[in-house]
This record gives structure tokens, sequence and C-alpha cells, in this order.
């Protein structure tokens, strides 16, 4: 038994019959890789597809396929020479995949350019009718796809959520990844001796050294996602809606309504609450802490050490807390 | 007995491209015998299931009652169904395999093929390797609409709390601050706006026909949902040593010591709504000295941050508004 089911699809047949008229002696394996799908599926839409043709009753005129050793031709299938057009769903997101891509790698990629301007007149969409404003690289992000390329390592300091202070990092960077808005490095931790993922706005001084780098990166890279464990603080938090992006930045266990006007009271687990506290204090009262109440106490001393400071930088003096009638 | 669905709909889809006139069910029940249910009601059931299968793929399934039938009849408009040449050479494939990769073979793979089955097999191309995460397949519920320029309408819910119905010709899509967008002619205010995707309530229907309206050339959707520009200010902070890597950190440059232990910064090109969150996240380090407008702002919300954690008022601590 094979361990993935085959699931032949009728789209992808219908497309792999005038992929295969162009490319006679095309491997399964590498067709598997070009649709991303395994080769067990392919040898069954293949197989399928023997049995397909004009029909009529008695045979009618079927489409000549053979597989020897892996080897694919296709014949007497001129009634599909051409694809079928990507549905406008197709459409839209193959071009905002290439639109996001170019705005990340377009500076190495000039040909995606001219690319997606064939893709816009084929597929009948205006040119700028899909924007990707995020995925912006900054020159972090910048340099390590330079030191990438050449095979370096880079150097920068760091300081992760349970970090308390910065420290210097040597790192042999993979890849880079956004993922939730948020720029992230994939590579070996010189120093740590194993594989890390950074956060790319939580470094400082990044800047590419002369030593080679010598670590492979694994076929398949982990996300960036936080797992929360039984020994990390349980909090309870309820956002406004102006507040609700803090979702995508915490991993919440349960969410739910609060109110009627779209506050929604968030359940978490965090292994640092100091960070948690910064980020209630980034909505600016968007977010509150309900529980525990220790880490309402930070939030609010922490807040109000910032009033305090802000009243000895500031020409007028501080009101009162709580002054608002 | 009976053939597989898979080759029955791959052939269904050839003979109806084959066709030159319209075929009745009944014609074609008899000539592939696909259908051969004893109950004429149950195989047209089973006929109409295959043709909804097909249109959902997005296969041009036409019905046409031509002027002598008895019955309607069904074919495959070619001229629509096939996508011609594209045109694409071996660096543009590859850079659109690059593109797919980094973005997400499960959605892409398919599209990709399509658009580069007749050209020809990818260069090889050499690019540091990138994994973006884009929810691409969130808009495809505007999909036909923006491609078939139709009208649509929806219930839209605004930042303040108002609901009301809009009318829109949708010019396409912005991706903004890990928000989708909907952009496009507000009929009632007859000008270009943006409606945020997860503020529709209900369904986006579709009204009115195809080619409804032509898209502006040179419009920058992007500009449309940017909101009013914000004038980008030069701040200075005076920060604890606890804060100093955080602001440098943000591209922050020392410009000398403030007397007591701290340091004095500098940033520049600070926008005063869009870098509102962090300055409040470092505020207990880093204390804003200039401008005086933005102290101001940052005040205010600090102190709802203490109102909200104090209890003293209120017990329900949910309330938070003010």
């Amino acid at each position: 038994m094979s361990a993935a089911r085959p699931r032949p699809d009728v789209a992808r047949m219908l497309t792999l019959v005038p992929w295969l008229l162009e490319r006679p002696g095309a491997r399964v394996d590498e067709i598997a890789e070009v649709f991303a799908t395994d080769p067990a599926t392919i040898r069954a839409e293949l197989e399928h597809l023997d049995y397909c043709g004009l029909p009529g009753l008695g045979g009618g005129a079927l489409f000549d396929v053979t597989v020897i050793d892996d080897v694919v031709t296709v014949r007497m299938a001129d009634e599909l020479r051409y694809p079928l057009r990507p549905s406008p769903q197709e459409a839209l997101r193959l071009l905002l995949i290439g639109v996001a891509a170019e705005r990340v790698a377009g500076a190495d990629v000039p040909a995606l350019r001219s690319a997606l301007g064939k893709l816009h007149d084929a597929l009948g969409v205006t040119p700028g009718a899909v924007t990707v404003l995020d995925a912006e690289p900054d020159d972090a992000v910048r340099t390590l796809r330079a030191a990438i390329a050449e095979g370096v390592r880079v150097r920068f300091t760091y300081r992760g959520r349970t970090d308390t202070t910065p420290s210097g990092r040597r790192v042999e960077p993979w890849a880079v990844e956004l993922h939730e808005g948020a720029w992230y490095l994939h590579g070996h931790d010189v120093d740590a001796g194993e594989a890390r993922i950074f956060r790319i706005d939580r470094a400082a001084d990044l800047e590419p050294t002369a030593e080679r780098a010598t670590s492979v990166a694994p076929d398949r890279l982990d996300r960036p996602a936080y797992a929360p464990t039984d020994d990390d603080l349980a909090a309870t938090l309820t956002l406004t809606p102006g507040a609700h992006w803090l979702l995508d930045a915490l991993t919440a266990d349960d969410v739910a309504p609060h109110d009627d006007e779209g506050t929604v009271r968030v359940r978490l687990r965090t292994a640092a609450p100091e960070w948690v506290a910064r980020l209630v204090l980034m909505t600016g009262g968007g977010a509150t802490v309900v529980q525990p109440p220790e880490l309402r106490e930070r939030v609010r001393s922490l807040a109000q050490e910032a009033l305090d400071r802000l009243g000895e930088a500031s020409p007028q003096p501080t009101r009162p807390q709580g002054g608002r009638s | 007995m009976g053939m597989p669905a898979v080759e029955r709909l791959v052939n269904l889809t050839v003979a109806l491209l084959e066709t030159r006139r319209p075929v009745t069910f009944d014609e074609l029940r008899r000539r592939t015998g696909y259908y051969p249910q004893p109950d004429a009601a149950s195989a047209r059931r089973m006929f109409e299931r295959d043709k909804d299968t097909l249109r959902a793929m997005g296969i041009p399934v036409e019905t046409r009652q031509d002027f002598g039938m008895d019955d309607p009849g069904y074919l495959i408009d070619r001229a629509r169904y096939e996508l011609r040449d594209v045109d694409l050479d071996a660096e543009e494939v590859a850079a659109l395999a690059l593109a797919v990769d980094m973005l997400g073979p499960d959605v892409g793979a398919l599209p990709l093929a399509k658009v580069a089955a007749r050209a020809p097999d990818p260069a090889p191309l050499a690019a540091p390797p990138a994994r973006v995460g884009l929810p691409v397949t969130d808009v495809d519920v505007f999909a036909p609409a923006i491609v078939d320029r139709r009208t649509v309408r929806f219930t839209y819910r605004t930042a303040d709390g108002r609901t009301g119905e809009r009318t829109v010709d949708p010019y396409g899509v912005v991706r903004r601050r890990r928000a989708w967008y909907l952009v496009g002619r507000d009929h009632d205010r007859d000008g270009a706006r943006g409606f945020r995707a997860d503020r529709m309530l209900g369904e986006v229907r579709t009204i009115g026909p195809e080619g409804a309206f032509d898209v502006p050339s040179g419009l920058d959707l992007g500009s449309v949902v940017s909101g009013p520009d914000v004038v980008p200010v030069d701040v200075t902070l005076r920060v604890r040593s606890e804060g100093t890597w955080e602001v440098t950190a943000r591209g922050g440059t020392d410009v000398g010591d403030t007397g007591d232990g701290g340091r004095r910064m500098h940033l520049r090109d600070v926008d005063p709504i869009r870098d509102r969150a962090w300055l409040l996240g470092v505020a207990p380090d880093a204390t804003v000295e200039e401008p005086a407008e933005l102290q101001a702002t940052l005040r205010t919300a600090l102190t709802r941050v203490v109102e909200a954690h104090t209890d003293d008022a209120h017990t329900d601590v949910g309330e938070g508004r003010s």
C-alpha cells in the first residue's frame, strides 16, 4: 500500500495533456514536481487519461498515453492542444504570488517583471489590479539575502522575546521568511551549535562577515510559530477592535466575543510575560489585561513609569493619573 | 461497471469542445452511454452534477437553445476555454516558478503549469531562498467580479461602526498592513474607495453584466487605501541604558548623554500614527522629548493604559472605552 492515496483531479488532467504534448519523454517525478503533487497521483491520472478521448459508443477516439520506465508520451490528443484558461480565482492567486515575489526578490530576478506583464495581458487583468504593499524587504533582509547568495556568515546583536539583554550572535543564514507580517531568518547559530529562527526586526548592527558558511540547510524549515507549553503563564486579555492586531502577534488559545462593539476576550499562554506586557502597552489602552493580577500590575506600573518620565522630559507639568473627566 | 468519474468528466469536456452545434442531453446520453440509469430523471441529475463540477473548475459550459431545438443544448466555446500562447520565455518561466516556490506551490503550481504549458522549460536560476506567507486564497471571493468586471454589492461596516450597503465596480485588491482591501468605484460617492475585506458582512453579491466598467488606466490602487498622508517627524528621545539597544535596532543615532546616565538619541522619519505602537512599547525606557504633539499623543495613550489597569472604580475591566 502506498502512503498517500492518489487523488486524480480533472483540472490537472486537462492541463497535463497539453503540457505533455509539448514535452514528449517527460519523467513522472519531474511532472509531479512541476504540478506540486506526488508521482503516484500523476501515474493514476495518466492511467485514466489513456482511457480518455472523444467519446463515442464502441470506444471512440482515445488518447494514446504510454508510460515506459517512468518516461511519459502522450499522442492523439489534439483536442486538448491548449490548456484550460486559469479560473478567475487561479488568475488572481498567480498574479498575487508574482507581484509579492517581485516586491521581495525583483532586484535579483528581473524576468519577473516582464513575466507579470505578459500574465496580466493573457489573463485579462489590468496591471496594478492586484497590489501588495506588504512584504517590503528592509535593509536587513536585503543584507541577509546577499549573505545567503554569497554563502557567508553574518553577525548581529539580538534580543529574543525571553531575553532581558541583547547578545551578539554569529549565524550561517539559510533563508528569510515573511510570516504573519514579520521577517524571520532561518539559520545555523554558530555559538549555540544548532538551527535557530530569528525575528529580523529584533536584530541590530547586522552585517556580513568574510567567514564562509559551511552548514547545510535542512530540506524543510520549521515555521516560526510559538508553541505554548503548560509551564507558561496563562493570561486573559480583552481587545477592542483597534487592538485586534495583537492576535497576530500572540498565539491565542481561545478568542471569544466580549461585547457588541467588537471587543474580544482572549486566553493565551506565554513564556515571556514581559513581552506580553509591552505588547499591551503598545495598544495604548485598546488591550487590557484581565488576568493574572501580577501581569495587570506590571502593565500599570510600566505605563505609569513611562508617564512619569514623560512628565520629567516635558516642559509642561504632568497631570495626575486618571485626570480624565 | 461505469467508468471512473474523472474519465467521464474529461471526456464530456472533450465532447463539448469538439461539437460544432449545441448537443442536447438526450444526444449526449445516446452517443456516450455515460448516463445509463433507466430512470431519466436520475440520469439527468447526474449530468447536471457533472456540468456544475466542470463549471466550478472554470470550464465555460454554455447552455443554448437554438431556433428549431426542442431541448436546450450544451457546448464549450473553444475560444473561452483555451488559454492561447502566453509567450513566456525560459527566464520568465523560471522567475514565476521561483515566485510560486516562495509563496505556495500548493496554490500556484497548477495555474503556473497552465500559463507555462506551451512555454519553454525554465532556465536555471539561482536566487537566495525566501519564503513569503501571503494568504492569496482569501481574495477568491472577489476574483470573478474583478476578472469579469462585474459590479458587486455588499454590506459594510465602517471603522466607526456604522453599517450600510455599498455598490462597487471592483478594480482590484490591495494587501496592506496584513489586511485585504477591495478597491473600486463606489457608486454612491462616485469615487475610488478601498473596503477592508474583514469589514464586509455577509455575502458579496455580483450584480449586472460582465464588462460593466473599465478600470481607469494609471490608477494607483495602493494610494486609494493608504489613507491620508502622514508627515513623518524627527524625534528626540531620552533613553535609559536599558533602552538604547531597542532604539539603535530601530535605526536611532546617539547624539550625546543626558547627564543622568542615559543617552539622547535621534530617530528620523517617524510616522506619528504607524510608529505610535512602537514608541509606546519602548516608552518606559525611551522618552520622547520632541516634538511636543507626539508627547501629548503618548501621554493620552499611556493614561488610558494606567486607567484600564487600575482596580478602583471598575470591577469589569473589559469596558476600556472612553
